[in-house]
């Protein structure tokens, strides 16, 4: 059993776990080897909203832009059937966990929950 | 004997020489103040006729009180047969019909079948008035009135004239000269009323006709306003024009300011009662759902219209000045509340300031978001050679549909700035809260009316 990441034992069925070149499990493999994970499209200005967001609370998250990624699309594909069809890019994942689009992001960010999340992943230090 | 040559006979058989002169002064008269004025020339010709005929009778009827006459030419009611036997008359009166026969024979004939009046002066009148060429059937039907009315005077009074010559003559002589003062003042003043009548329809049709034909163009407009309405309720709104989604906002929004005022008296009075937190808490949810509700109709007004809600026209001006992104600056709002809120206990104050401080943060961000996309507008529309406008159009078009997701984003932050502050106060700090609220944004509300009606004399700074 491929389990990098523990957190995401629950999120994927076992099928896909055998699958080294499946999407989902680049997609998680990627999110865990940072503390903020951000799945981006270069021309999305939400993105950059994003990304000014954590850079903006001295958090410095990696991106990973979808639209310069070879098999980018299938990631795409993979976050949206992940979080259901309304989602869209930006995908954060903190702690390898995933938090979800811009409106689970500045949610979390207002009541609270977003800043011990990033101190819980290493991604900010008090 | 020749009843008929009465005009004849009263000229040649009258007394007195200035009755003769009357007699022919006053058609000279009457003639000339009917045909001086030279409007008369140029009136349509109901009126006109009439006015002459009814002078023509007059005139006939002193004419054969004078003459002492008994002219049965009055039981049809037909003067005019008479008329044409007086050729010292000047103009039409003088005319002899031209396709009647002589008044001679006329005369001979006078119970018979003659011309009506109406065709009389109608021969009559012809080579005088180029114009009134025909009389309405009305105007006829009034001078055969007015005829047959003065015929029966002028009857009645021959009847008795015969009794009394010279009486009749002296008094027909004085009376005449009022009646004719009279008969003048009442024929000019018919005349006039005439012609102010003609006037007045003419100008109410011509009133008719233009207001049928803004009724028309009326029509028009609103077919192809509402044939734009249903294309603007799925496209991008044109310049100048309401969409129907953001219309559709708007009635909403004007609804739920009236349920804003209700809650805040539930929370008023609430408050005031000093109700328990459980029955507190039951009003300050309500409340909050209230928002929750506002925020859902912006959903779907951003999906509908989303420069409806970005440019602000949907609020007052004075809420205008502190816009941002089609809506409240959640900041601004905690600033605005911290001072008031107190007595706060420390963890709440710190959660006050955490919550201002990451809205301040997410505000920040969304801006950066927003300024990026309008760079990216502008990269896209701006500069270089068109080489497909069309594809150009295109892209930017599709960026331009960003703009809905950054007005949601900000509804999001606002709504959780709202529920963040229910969770740090209690139930009354929270109810106290919301109260404020809703009271500042009603007196901005209040203060862009005023401003909207304010004396400006008073409030211009002078040059």
């Amino acid at each position: 059993m491929y389990c990098e990441g523990d957190s995401w034992g629950c999120y994927l069925p076992m099928s896909l776990r055998s699958m080294g070149s499946d999407p989902m499990e680049r997609v998680v493999k990627l999110a865990s080897e940072s503390a903020v994970v951000i799945f981006s499209v270069s021309s999305c200005c939400m993105c950059h909203a994003a990304k000014r967001l954590f850079c903006g609370m001295g958090v410095n998250p990696t991106v990973y832009e979808l639209d310069q990624d070879p098999r980018g699309k299938e990631m795409e594909m993979a976050l949206t059937t992940l979080l259901g069809n309304s989602q869209t890019v930006p995908i954060v994942f903190i702690g390898g966990k995933l938090i979800g689009a811009m409106d689970r992001v500045m949610a979390s960010h207002i009541n609270g929950s977003l800043v011990p999340l990033l101190k819980e992943a290493g991604a900010l230090w008090l | 004997m020749a009843n008929h040559r009465v005009g004849e006979t009263g000229l040649t058989d009258s007394g007195p020489s200035s009755n003769h002169h009357h007699h022919h002064n006053i058609p000279y008269a009457v003639l000339h103040g009917m045909n001086v004025p030279p409007s008369f020339m140029h009136q349509e010709g109901s009126a006109f006729d009439f006015g002459e005929l009814e002078e023509a009778i007059v005139l006939q009827g002193v004419k054969i009180r004078n003459d002492e006459a008994k002219p049965p030419l009055f039981t049809a009611g037909r003067p005019a047969a008479t008329l044409e036997m007086f050729p010292s008359w000047p103009m039409r009166f003088q005319q002899t019909p031209r396709g009647s026969s002589k008044s001679g024979e006329e005369s001979t004939d006078s119970g018979s079948g003659v011309n009506t009046i109406s065709s009389k002066t109608e021969n009559q009148v012809e080579p005088e008035s180029p114009i009134s060429k025909k009389t309405s059937s009305l105007d006829q039907q009034q001078q055969v009135e007015m005829a047959s009315d003065i015929s029966r005077t002028g009857t009645s009074q021959n009847q008795s004239a015969a009794a009394k010559t010279p009486q009749e003559k002296r008094r027909g002589s004085t009376s005449e000269k009022q009646l004719d003062a009279k008969t003048l003042r009442r024929l000019a003043q018919n005349r006039e009323a005439a012609r102010k009548s003609r006037l007045r329809k003419k100008a109410y049709v011509q009133q008719l006709e233009s207001s049928r034909i803004k009724l028309t163009q009326l029509e028009q407009d609103l077919q192809r306003a509402r044939s734009q309405g249903f294309f603007l309720g799925g496209c991008a709104g044109t310049v100048g024009t309401i969409s129907s989604g953001a219309a559709i906002f708007d009635m909403e929004y004007s609804r739920w300011l009236e349920d804003d005022q209700r809650h805040m008296s539930e929370l008023r009075t609430g408050l005031n009662a000093h109700l328990s937190d459980s029955d507190l808490r039951i009003i300050v949810d309500s409340y909050i759902s209230h928002y929750d509700e506002i925020f859902r109709l912006k959903v779907a007004a951003a999906k509908a219209d989303v420069f409806h809600l970005i440019t602000g026209i949907w609020t007052t001006p004075a809420e205008r000045c502190f816009l941002w992104m089609g809506g409240f600056r959640p900041s601004d709002l905690i600033k605005m509340l911290i001072s008031q809120l107190d007595p706060l206990t420390e963890q709440q104050v710190m959660g006050i300031y955490s919550l201002q401080h990451s809205s301040q943060q997410a505000e920040e961000a969304l801006t950066q978001g927003l300024e990026q996309l309008q760079q990216s507008l502008t990269d896209t529309i701006a500069g270089g050679p068109v080489i497909d406008g069309m594809q150009q159009m295109a892209v930017a078009l599709g960026k331009l549909a960003n703009l809905e997701g950054f007005v949601r984003q900000a509804d999001n932050l606002r709504q959780q700035t709202l529920h963040q502050l229910s969770r740090i106060l209690t139930v009354r700090q929270a109810a106290r809260c919301f109260l404020m609220i809703g009271e500042y944004y009603g007196r901005l509300r209040a203060l862009s009316s005023l401003w909207a009606s304010r004396p400006r004399d008073l409030y211009d700074v002078g040059a």
